[in-house]
């Protein structure tokens, strides 16, 4: 019998914050969707990640800003709380096109997101469509 | 119902668009404001849409204020649907032409709530537009017969006189009254009476073109107008118009009744220098002379005098049926 997705999240030592029960509560417990939101965020994110380290490089502060904004919905869509915290206020410093402020915060929401995509995995291992 | 989803993260139309399947919606999901605004000014566009703020092409906002900028079209509920949460963005939301704001990550049941919201003020919308159309039709048409009212008309003759002289092409308006009419009141009642107006009403706006227009001048009298028409056929459509009220026996509530009507025609290019009243006085000159002549013919007015028209036979038609 196929394990529930927060019984699994339980029985693992977190690595950051992931509020898997609430999110199950809002997909009303369907384990499809569930898996089809984490093989999109798996893609999208890393895909925006990369957008981000690339217009930090050159200097485009709007265009970081956009690309934070993208995580930052991401990660509150799937109950991560603290990531999307940090690509929130990530958001608000490219706004202030705050250079330092910006590219430390960048690598926070990278060294978190290294944190969560493992588990992301191991959810999609379990919770198979 | 329907309801448009414009959302650019792929992971908040999925969840979306879930929660809204579950709720009984049928969903159509776009990816950009471009999107969303094609979607929301299509003839059968849904009037629920749930607006993500920041989006490429065009944001939430740009497209409430170009829904809101297309008055003609039916109402449109429109949510923002952002992870803006200060006072001033509310405002701004609103402002644009937004009914409601929503912040992500959404609850479910507050979507739902808020949705049903919207449900009741798109059908408050409806009722007060269903309002506004009965009165508008009441304002314009004579309710016993649904034709154009005198007022209405008289005036779209006017308009049709001005662009027919700017063409340089004819307009007839013909004057049509039904004969004894009074004799069917008296000797039949007056619900039969009613039967008889509203079928030759019928007959009359049957038997002419879709631009062409008939109304209920008062009492027995109908106004008819053939627009851009040849004034070498006018004479044999009025005829027509004659035979297709005198040919058929109308069925009232109690009986078939068999009435005619004479018909007073007057072309606009025979008094080039009319206005609407005088041209309609003419018609009601050739009326008068039909009259005269028997009823139940065509008579037309001509700058020096009423004519009657080469084509017509005297005719005789029983006014009741036996």
């Amino acid at each position: 019998m196929r394990k529930q997705p927060m019984e699994t999240a339980a029985e693992k030592p977190r690595q950051f914050e992931w509020d898997l029960k609430e999110l199950m509560e809002r997909l009303g417990g369907d384990q499809e969707l569930f898996h089809d939101l984490l093989v999109m965020f798996r893609g999208d994110v890393q895909m925006n990640l990369q957008k981000s380290h690339t217009a930090i490089g050159k200097g485009d502060y709007e265009e970081l800003s956009r690309t934070a904004h993208t995580i930052k919905g991401m990660l509150r869509n799937l109950s991560m709380g603290a990531a999307a915290e940090i690509a929130a206020a990530l958001e608000q410093a490219s706004w202030g096109s705050l250079q330092m402020e910006s590219k430390e915060l960048l690598e926070a929401l990278t060294k978190e997101l290294e944190g969560i995509l493992p588990e992301v995995e191991a959810q999609l291992a379990e919770v198979k469509p | 119902m329907r309801i448009l989803v414009a959302e650019d993260d792929a992971i908040s139309r999925a969840l979306l668009g879930r929660t809204l399947q579950r709720a009984g919606y049928e969903v159509i999901a776009v990816e950009d404001g471009a999107k969303a605004i094609a979607e929301l000014v299509k003839q059968d566009a849904p009037r629920l849409a749930l607006l993500d703020w920041v989006m490429p092409e065009k944001d939430g906002v740009e497209v409430c204020r170009e829904v809101r900028r297309r008055k003609e079209q039916a109402y449109k509920y429109l949510i923002l649907l952002s992870s803006k949460e200060s006072k001033g963005d509310i405002v701004t939301g609103l402002e644009s032409g937004a009914d409601d704001y929503l912040t992500k990550p959404f609850d479910a049941d507050e979507l739902k709530a808020r949705l049903r919201s919207g449900h009741r003020i798109l059908e408050l919308e409806d009722h007060l537009v269903e309002a506004r159309e009965s009165m508008r039709f009441q304002a314009t048409h004579d309710l016993l017969t649904s034709l154009w009212n005198r007022g209405v008309i008289v005036e779209l003759i006017s308009h049709e006189i001005m662009r027919s002289r700017r063409e340089r092409s004819c307009i007839a308006v013909m004057m049509c009254d039904i004969d004894h009419f009074k004799s069917v009141n008296d000797e039949c009642g007056h619900a039969v009476g009613d039967d008889v107006l509203r079928e030759v009403a019928r007959r009359l706006h049957n038997s002419v073109r879709s631009y062409d227009m008939v109304g209920r001048y008062g009492g027995e009298e109908f106004l008819v107008t053939l627009n851009k028409c040849n004034p070498e056929s006018a004479v044999s459509r009025a005829e027509n118009l004659r035979v297709k009220i005198a040919g058929c026996p109308i069925q009232t509530a109690s009986k078939p009744v068999t009435v005619t009507i004479s018909i007073g025609l007057a072309l606009s290019t025979e008094f080039t220098q009319c206005t609407v009243e005088e041209l309609m006085y003419q018609a009601d000159m050739a009326l008068y002379a039909a009259k005269a002549a028997g009823r139940n013919c065509v008579r037309v007015a001509r700058p020096f005098g009423v004519s009657k028209p080469v084509e017509e036979q005297p005719k005789e038609t029983p006014v009741l049926a036996p």
